[in-house]
């Protein structure tokens, strides 16, 4: 059984690689752990929900499934939708309140303070809009087929993995050979700096939201069609996406990709060997072990 | 009559459990600027240690151990004390947000420990009989209100004595210029990152002892008591409270409590059973938006009156720090 | 050509914090194609004076004129393509991008045509830094980083460049080379402010030199001049013994 743990690891993995990419960017240029990025994630599963079942409604075909998968074309669409209306979202948030504070020049923590006051009025939003009762994206039940070694998964899995990694390379490529990226880039080593280099800093950070929540949307949307979802599951994705951006040294893509495969895999090993029951505990011992050996993280630069 | 008296010394001395936490809070980040998102877990920690030792021998699980309800309180304000002495030594000379990022994860852990480890917490069922002070006299509603409010505003007035105290000596002032100019609290010479990791434990301490005092104050404790929520409501108090202000904090905590229990009854009142998880919802929300408020409208205020911070500590790297040349 | 000094000041208050400027009024003429050298004790506002020129610092009162154009509002980044390059003293290139990426960035202001024809200027004007476009920025020396933000700033082709003491730090032989490099470029047409602690060097290539004390002008004059001025050098910039011997 140790091949589906491997796999169990890799699935959840891959989904907590994507949630800390979005965080590893922003926290690395916006300079902030963001504790308002795990509610991004639920926003864009919602914002998908509406979306896709709105169209599956008004087009039915449009919910039939494609091919192997449980999911018809609402559901990308949707996840189009929800990366679009999550940018906006994070855009709002940057207007009323994280531009205001920058702008006062205020301080990292109260920056943190901010985004755990976002943090509470999105997510409570959220349970007052739909309840917490979860909700899915499909009703049909798939089957695991079988892969390797015993290994099962179901193909709306594997494609989450491909699209994980996939999104890894266009995230990385943006970042080191786009105008926009190395703008991001300049703008996440030196502010000031940027500016005088003719980057318009403010335009950066707003791309440097919509960028971050639209990869939280894809999170928050892989989650939802593989788990559930709750007004609750950004928050508690929030300690392994955290975990895994600070293991994979914050403002590292691929760093955090690996982190984020790594942290899966220590939770499906702790399910396997400790207990189900545990899994939650897992993030926080990587995150206590990672603080002590390596602050920097495995993929960081030292003194960052 | 006697009926009202006893519910408002009910009232009030549960409120002022929450001003403890609040004072804790406030050595933390009202003095110090730490930020703690996990105040649940060091209030957990406090409760379910004092519950252990005092117990009376449980079968089910391992102890209690029948102690006296001092060493109980005692041992619940040593031991958050080390667990945050614990996290702020592995985060504190990091960066200034590893900090919130670790008491988040802490209190998460927390409550799986509470929940899981059934043979030391007794799991989801949690630990009742834990002892109640005055608990001879519980026959008489009143007398035993009375007095259990005495117990516990004699321990919060203490706690805000001893904290009123600590903040005049020479510590407080050395957190202070900290909290206000980093930069200029270092070139005196002095270990900033020793005074901090103090005040946070000190924090941990008041948290854990008051989490000791309710737990005896209710006589049972469960692993719902320390979800993020109570967290929440902590940070709400002392907000409304002015953060730096230690005789609001405790205003802020029993007003934010009144408010909090009477919109609760008002909820079961008014909203059909089948809305009151919404409705509670928004009261979250609420808290939420305060916190975000504040931080936009009374900046100043939430360090405390006297903060002056630098606007531009920053980016004088390379300058000399004295202006009066 | 319009009769627009290449930049002016008038009255320039700037600082820090509105109650405390540090640039208390300065009024300052510089016609096009001159170098002019900006010297001073330590702390006397020159670094402050050119970041509130370059926009890094807020100004507080009067104006900055760049060919006869009011930026005294301008956005820092609009700053660059109303023809206005900086090069500050520190931290003035980014130490986690590549050489290449560096100098990219900075190209990226300009328009798609023009790109690629400014980086091979530059890298032929930089032999240095063309032979190993992917080494990390970080790893350069100090000589190197200073050629690197030089260039950085030169490919936007500013029509006037300040650098705040460029010879910080530098090795003797390697200031002289930045100092010659400096020449040519203003001999190319660049009109150029120069902020140093160097007196000599700098007065060697400047056209005019002007003293800065407590946020104000106290002097200025023509750079020979000041050069041989004994007491001048006394007064301002502490009697130095190669002065002595000069
Ligand atoms: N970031 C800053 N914040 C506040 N004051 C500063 C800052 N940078 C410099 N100063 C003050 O401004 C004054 C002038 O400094 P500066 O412009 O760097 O002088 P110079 O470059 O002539 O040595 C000094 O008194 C210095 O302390
Ligand atoms: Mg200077």
């Amino acid at each position: 059984m140790i091949a589906q743990m491997l796999m169990d690891g890799l699935i959840a993995g891959s989904m907590i690689g994507l949630g800390a990419i979005g965080i590893t960017l922003t926290y690395s240029i916006l300079r902030f752990a963001n504790f308002a990025h795990g509610e991004l994630v639920s926003w864009a599963a919602y914002f998908a929900l509406s979306v896709s079942t709105a169209l599956g409604t008004a087009l039915p075909g449009l919910s039939a499934s494609l091919g192997p998968f449980s999911f018809g074309w609402s559901l990308p669409l949707g996840l189009i939708a929800a990366m679009a209306l999550t940018g906006l979202l994070a855009l709002f948030a940057d207007t009323l309140l994280f531009a205001r504070l920058r702008a006062r020049g205020a301080s990292t923590i109260i920056l943190v303070m901010a985004g755990f006051g976002a943090a509470l009025t999105l997510r409570s939003l959220l349970e007052f809009i739909f309840t917490s009762k979860p909700m899915y994206f499909t009703s049909a039940l798939q089957i695991a087929r079988p892969l390797f070694a015993g290994a099962r998964a179901t193909p709306d899995q594997l494609l989450g993995l491909g699209l994980a990694v996939a999104l890894v390379a266009a995230v990385h490529l943006i970042l080191t050979r786009t105008a926009a990226g190395r703008a991001m880039r300049a703008v996440s080593e030196n502010q000031a700096l940027a500016g005088l280099a003719g980057i318009d800093v403010a335009k950066t950070i707003r791309l440097v939201w919509l960028f971050g929540a639209s990869l939280a949307a894809v999170a928050g949307v892989m989650a939802g069609l593989l788990v559930q979802i709750r007004p609750y599951m950004g928050h508690d994705l929030l300690l392994p996406l955290f975990a895994a951006a600070i293991l994979g040294g914050i403002g590292s893509v691929p760093g955090a990709m690996i982190a984020g495969l790594i942290v899966g895999l220590a939770e499906a090993a702790c399910v396997n060997f400790i207990g189900a029951e545990w899994r939650a505990a897992v993030s926080f011992f990587i995150l206590v072990a990672i603080l002590l050996l390596r602050p920097q993280g495995l993929f960081g630069k030292a003194g960052a | 009559m006697i009926e009202l008296i006893s519910y408002g010394a009910f009232f009030l001395t549960l409120a002022l459990t929450y001003a403890i936490m609040c004072l804790g809070l406030n050595v933390q980040w009202g003095q110090t600027g730490l930020f703690n998102v996990g105040v649940a877990g060091f209030v957990g920690i406090g409760a379910y240690v004092s519950a252990l030792l005092t117990t009376p021998d449980a079968p089910d699980r391992f102890g209690g151990f029948d102690l006296p309800i001092a060493v109980g309180w005692i041992a619940a304000a040593i031991a958050a004390a080390l667990a945050s002495a614990l996290l702020g030594a592995m985060t504190l000379r990091l960066r200034s947000d590893y900090l919130a990022i670790a008491t988040f994860g802490f209190a998460v852990v927390v409550q799986l420990a509470v929940l899981n480890l059934q043979k030391l917490t007794g799991g989801p069922f949690g630990i009742s009989f834990i002892p109640r002070p005055f608990g001879a006299l519980a026959s008489d509603p009143l007398v035993f209100g009375l007095c259990n409010l005495a117990v516990v505003g004699a321990v919060t007035l203490a706690v805000y004595g001893a904290l009123e105290h600590l903040m005049r000596s020479p510590w407080g002032r050395v957190l202070r210029a900290i909290r206000e100019d980093e930069q200029a609290a270092s070139a005196l010479g002095k270990n900033a990152t020793v005074f901090r990791l103090q005040a946070f434990a000190v924090g941990g301490a008041i948290m854990g002892l008051a989490g000791a005092v309710q737990g005896h104050f209710i006589g049972y404790i469960s692993p719902e008591g320390y979800v993020p929520i109570l967290t929440f409501q902590v940070w709400a108090m002392l907000i409304v409270g002015g953060s730096g202000n230690n005789r609001g904090a405790i205003a802020g905590a029993i007003l934010v409590w009144a408010i909090w229990a009477a919109s609760g009854a008002a909820l079961a009142a008014f909203i059909p059973a089948d809305q009151q998880a919404r409705a509670s919802a928004l009261k979250i929300v609420m808290i939420g938006v305060a916190i975000c408020l504040v931080l936009l409208l009374r900046p100043r205020g939430l360090l405390g009156e006297r903060a002056t911070v630098s606007r531009h500590v920053e980016n004088a790297g390379d300058h000399a720090k004295d202006k009066a040349s | 050509m319009s009769e627009a000094p290449a930049l002016a000041t008038r009255g320039l208050v700037a600082g820090y914090e509105r109650d405390l400027p540090i640039v208390r009024g300065i009024d300052l003429t510089i016609g096009k194609g001159e170098l002019v050298a900006i010297l001073g004790p330590n702390g006397a506002g020159k670094s402050t004076y050119v970041k509130a020129i370059a926009g890094t610092v807020p100004c507080f009162g009067g104006a900055i004129m760049l060919d006869g154009k009011d930026i005294t509002a301008m956005p820092l980044h609009q700053r660059i393509s109303a023809g206005l390059a900086f090069v500050p003293q520190t931290e003035n290139i980014f130490a986690s991008l590549s050489i290449g990426e560096n100098l990219q960035l900075a190209a990226d202001v300009l328009p798609k045509a023009l790109r690629a024809a400014r980086l091979e200027k530059m890298w032929a004007m930089f032999p240095d830094l063309a032979s190993r476009p992917a080494l990390r920025a970080g790893q350069l020396s100090g000589g190197q980083r200073q050629m690197l933000a030089v260039a950085r700033a030169l490919i936007v082709e500013p029509q006037v460049l300040i650098l705040d003491e460029p010879s910080a730090g530098l090795s003797p032989k390697i200031v002289s080379s930045v100092f010659a490099m400096l020449q040519s470029i203003n001999r190319s047409g660049v009109t150029i402010l120069l902020v140093e602690q160097n007196v000599k060097a700098a007065l060697a290539i400047a056209d005019r030199g002007v003293i800065l004390v407590e946020g104000q002008l106290r002097h200025e004059g023509n750079a020979a001049q000041l050069a041989t001025d004994p007491l001048l050098a006394e007064l301002y910039l502490g009697a130095q013994p190669e002065k002595a011997s000069a």
